[in-house]
């Protein structure tokens, strides 16, 4: 069937030489303007490194007089990953079924909710989270929002992406029993892809609750008020503190995830 | 219903089918009638056809020539639920069994039940008890009451196979079509497998079609042997009677055949 495929000509040695050197010299090129754009000034670090060594020395030992509140943040940060992922763990088990090629009732409803899709997956839940700062007010709900839409877009993407691995052979032996679709989902689908779709909802979770850390610092919500505060009034045993307890939270939710992860798989 | 005498359980007139962009047609004009009860082996060499027919025969692809008829049922006219109701009476196996692998034995076996179980049940996973004790008797029947609670992917191949004959036993259907449903396994087990298919097929008066490669199998399992060759019945002959003349026609040489005087036909 494949054939002709396979039967390419192989393109001649001189072709395969000049094709390699065009690709670095577009590569190199591509380099030479990106670090210009960026403004990489590798003076400006120079001179910035003993500042930031003079903030590091100032900032011990970390302020403990609001660690309550600060605490509290913490966990309105954690608070907001999990609320926003699951809101988006409903969306996308809802939407995924419409996107995956092997269980869309047709193209016309799976391209435009890939497009869908797409669109929330390209919008960063910061971004999203400026917007409902302004629509619904400053505050952790916002931030809810934020993360639960462009959550809901990448999450979609790689459940349908699972669904679509799975084994056409057994949902077509399913499928011809005369079962319909919801029988067809829950029956044979489900059980399959439960775990590989519960990881990817930890794995969102976590991730989140990195993306919830910094929030906070356009008002919607979490212990990034609290790090944009700190950095504002140069309190820097204070951020030390919020540093520490982003660093625990973060590394407590990734080793718990990791840890039901493995269990699933 | 029909019964014997009446109309084949299975007829296949003048079916013909081309995959696009392909100028070799995969079926020319294939006819033949399966009586009711009848267990029919079409035998061929590997792209003779074998899975573009069992396809036509389900509606996976719809043929543009020609005439499927499935307990007295053209499935080429119906669309939709109708269709769905026509393919519950049909039984399916598959070469790659085909089983949800995270699944139990007996939650498989239940999958046969699927057309005729409320949805809510499905969902819930509440069968009625009825139905578990259809599936378990299924299970018996194919040898695998032990095997009941373990999941599909931990049996041998052999029993998912197994496990599928039980599943379509579920489902009640009087027509079975095995697509090459012993090709993935070894020597022993196919025979097995072929001697289970079989023996419910005789008990329960079900009507069997399989596609198999080969010879040696086809004839100990089958009442009829079809044979296909690039698309074309070539051969349609009780399988007792299949000779070395048969299997030249399927194969394009002449091979060894059990039943046939050593000299008369020599290996390639």
């Amino acid at each position: 069937m494949d054939a002709d495929a396979g039967a390419r000509a192989p393109r001649p040695r001189w072709a395969r030489i000049g094709g390699r050197i065009a690709l670095v010299a577009t590569l190199l090129g591509v380099y030479a303007v990106s670090i210009r754009l960026a403004d990489v000034d590798l003076g400006a670090l120079l001179e910035g490194l003993p500042r930031m060594a003079d903030w590091a020395g100032r900032a011990v030992p970390p302020e403990t007089a609001q660690l309550g509140l600060l605490l509290l943040r913490a966990a309105e940060t954690a608070a907001i990953a999990l609320v926003g992922t699951t809101l988006a763990a409903v969306l996308a088990l809802v939407t995924c079924t419409l996107a995956a090629r092997n269980l869309t009732p047709s193209a016309f409803v799976r391209l435009p909710t890939r497009w869908l899709l797409n669109t929330l997956r390209g919008i960063d839940s910061f971004v999203f989270a400026i917007l409902f700062v302004a629509a619904v007010g400053l505050g952790p709900f916002a931030g809810v929002l934020g993360v639960a839409l462009h959550t809901w877009g990448s999450m979609a993407k790689l459940f349908a992406e699972t669904i679509e691995d799975v084994p056409a052979g057994p949902l077509d032996a399913v499928r011809l029993t005369g079962a319909s679709r919801t029988k067809l989902v829950s029956y044979a689908l489900v059980p399959d892809v439960l775990p590989g779709l519960s990881s990817i909802g930890l794995y969102m979770l976590e991730f989140n609750v990195r993306t919830s850390t910094v929030l906070g610092i356009v008002g919607a919500g979490g212990i990034g008020l609290e790090l944009k505060n700190s950095l504002d009034l140069l309190n820097f045993p204070r951020l030390l503190t919020v540093i520490i307890i982003i660093l625990l939270m973060v590394t407590a939710v990734d080793q718990l995830s990791s840890r039901l992860r493995r269990r699933l798989g | 219903m029909s019964g014997h005498g009446g109309a084949p359980a299975i007829r296949v007139q003048g079916l013909g089918h081309t995959y696009p962009g392909h100028s070799a047609p995969a079926l020319r004009d294939v006819s033949f009638d399966v009586g009711r009860g009848e267990v029919v082996a079409v035998l061929g060499p590997s792209g003779a056809g074998k899975t573009t027919l069992f396809r036509c025969l389900t509606q996976l692809i719809a043929s543009e020539q020609g005439l499927v008829e499935l307990a007295g049922r053209r499935l080429g006219e119906l669309r939709g639920r109708e269709l769905s109701l026509a393919r519950r009476d049909i039984g399916l196996i598959f070469q790659q069994f085909n089983l949800v692998r995270r699944l139990t034995a007996e939650q498989n076996v239940l999958a046969g039940r699927l057309g005729h179980v409320p949805t809510w049940r499905v969902v819930l996973r509440r069968f009625e008890k009825s139905d578990r004790a259809l599936a378990q008797a299924c299970l018996a029947r194919v040898g695998l009451s032990d095997q009941a609670s373990q999941r599909a992917d931990r049996l041998s191949g052999g029993q998912q196979q197994r496990v599928a004959i039980a599943r379509v036993l579920a489902q009640q259907s009087a027509v079975v079509l095995a697509d090459e449903p012993v090709s993935s396994l070894d020597p022993a087990s196919a025979t097995d497998v072929l001697d289970t298919l079989r023996g419910v097929a005789r008990e329960r008066d079900i009507t069997v079609l399989s596609s198999l490669h080969q010879v040696e199998l086809a004839t100990r399992f089958a009442d009829r042997i079809v044979g296909l060759r690039d698309g074309r019945v070539v051969v349609d002959a009780p399988a007792s009677d299949f000779d070395a003349a048969d299997y030249a026609s399927i194969f394009g040489r002449p091979g060894q055949l059990a039943n046939v005087p050593p000299g008369q036909a020599t290996p390639a």
